[in-house]
């Protein structure tokens, strides 16, 4: 008899442990963004559409890019499945609205890491350090840097053609003194500027000019880079340090850890180098 | 909402959204200009006896209504230079929206000028006044006047359509907002004080032509 009581008893304690073993991992587990997402089954990705080799649409219509490929490293993180991404297609000056009001879940669009916009978003670690490079139109009046200067000194009026962001003009007289600015909303604008005629020069990301000069090399010349470094990195709505941290953890694997391969892939594919491979023992990031 | 509001940053760039709102409303009165020029012509030439020039004229309403006016931007702007025709920056706005309102208020004239009754045009030629001299001293006036509260609307339009000019780089009131939102992440602040000015504009422009309206009115 009792023997039956004691397993009738254990039964019931184990029946009672199984029945609220959801609830109190639900008291249990913080309120985050990474459960929001793993149980949506996708990731909300906010990113451009119009800047190779950052973020454009292919030849087969779809998004590609060192910035989409971020977003698929993060989305192998969660799901083990890239293609588990809703694409939310922005211009540069809604990267931090769509984040504010949850419209996307995270954003990587060449966004450059100031204090000024750590006040309004939470970064990642940097997943590239970028520089600035002016652009020139071999098939325009000025073709080469020399002849820019040139006109320069010799009191000419040139402009320039430059998105629309924080800090432009330092950004613009890094690269080159005395011209005038146009500032386009968008980085298409301120290539059909440049394609047109309506821009001596254009100042944008030094991987923008490496690529385009390499692609296109009967149109476009490399016009002189700026001295200054940027960090470019992932946002996410500020307060949640969960959703960061595991953000930050698939981010550091890849660009330093088991995942390596994939980001290697990716930098050597848009910017024409492999990075030098993480070494076995002392990890790198604390150096 | 987790967002801190700062208005500071408005009060210290006011004075740059007031000169893109001042630019802004310079190239409105430009683009209107160009169109009641071309409105009024093309309104009459709408009426004339030969086909071909009626016709030139429904090709011309039918082809700028019918285009985005950010289309008809950046051709000026982006296009032109190509086929060796090179406009500034402003111009070539002031060119795009004087061009689409042009086509807007030929048919605002057009419909104003039908419903001006035969006897006024016959008056006038009854006391000896030309044809062209009839149509510039007696029909034209009346034309004009009862055209005012549809050219009001157009204004106030073309006005908010200056907002497009942003897209090649002109320092208009939108563009203003935009720069202060990139420089300053105030984001929501930049918008909600461009909207309000653009609110408070056309309703101060609104009551300004309203009073022209009445001023003009027959007892």
């Amino acid at each position: 008899m009792n023997i039956h009581r004691n397993l009738g008893l254990a039964g019931l304690a184990t029946a009672t442990l199984i029945a609220i073993a959801p609830v109190m991992a639900a008291a249990q587990q913080t309120e985050s963004k990474l459960y929001e997402v793993i149980e949506r089954g996708h990731l909300i990705f906010g990113t451009g559409s119009t800047n190779v080799p950052w973020h454009f649409v292919d030849e087969k219509n779809e998004l590609a890019g060192f910035d989409v490929d971020m977003g698929k490293i993060l989305a192998r993180a969660l799901f083990d499945d890239e293609t588990k991404i809703e694409y939310i297609r922005q211009a540069p000056d809604a990267r931090i609205p769509n984040l504010l009001t949850n419209k996307t879940d995270f954003t990587c669009q060449f966004m450059t890491i100031n204090t000024a916009r750590a006040q309004k978003v939470e970064f990642t670690l940097p997943y590239y350090r970028e520089g600035v490079a002016m652009i020139l139109n071999k098939k325009g009046p000025y073709p080469d840097r020399a002849s820019i200067d040139k006109a320069l000194a010799d009191g000419k009026k040139i402009r320039v053609a430059v998105l629309q962001n924080a800090d432009v003009e330092d950004t613009v007289h890094d690269v080159i003194e005395g011209v005038e600015i146009d500032q386009y909303e968008e980085q298409g604008l301120v290539f059909e500027a440049l394609d047109t005629g309506r821009a001596d020069g254009g100042i944008v990301d030094l991987s923008n000019v490496l690529w385009l000069s390499k692609k296109f090399p009967e149109r476009y010349a490399h016009g002189g880079d700026g001295e200054k470094a940027s960090s470019y990195g992932c946002a996410v709505k500020p307060g949640d340090q969960v959703w960061l941290n595991f953000i930050n953890t698939a981010l550091r694997e890849a660009m330093n850890g088991r995942d390596f391969d994939v980001y290697a892939a990716s930098f050597e594919e848009w910017f024409g180098v492999r990075p030098p491979a993480p070494k076995i023992g002392f990890p790198i990031e604390n150096r | 909402m987790n967002y801190h509001f700062n208005w500071k940053v408005i009060v210290e760039d006011w004075d740059k959204l007031m000169w893109g709102l001042l630019l802004g409303l310079e190239i409105a009165f430009g683009a209107i200009i160009i169109g009641l020029v071309i409105g009024l012509v093309l309104a009459f030439a709408s009426h004339a006896r030969q086909f071909w020039i009626r016709a030139a004229v429904k090709v011309y309403v039918t082809f700028l209504r019918n285009q985005p006016p950010l289309l008809l931007l950046f051709f000026a702007y982006f296009v032109l230079p190509r086929m060796g025709i090179r406009i500034d920056r402003v111009e070539s706005v002031v060119l795009a929206l004087g061009l689409y309102a042009g086509a807007q208020l030929t048919e605002v004239f057009r419909a104003s000028l039908a419903n001006i009754p035969k006897g006024i045009r016959e008056a006038g030629l009854a006391i000896g006044l030309t044809p062209v001299r009839t149509n510039t001293l007696v029909v034209l006036p009346v034309m004009f006047r009862n055209a005012i509260p549809a050219l009001g609307n157009s204004f106030i339009s073309l006005f908010k359509d200056t907002s497009l000019a942003a897209g090649i780089a002109v320092a208009e009131l939108t563009w203003q907002a935009r720069k202060i939102s990139t420089d300053t992440f105030a984001v929501l602040e930049s918008w909600i004080a461009a909207c309000v000015i653009y609110v408070v504009a056309c309703m101060i422009i609104a009551q300004l032509l309203l009073a022209l309206e009445r001023k003009l009115k027959i007892p």
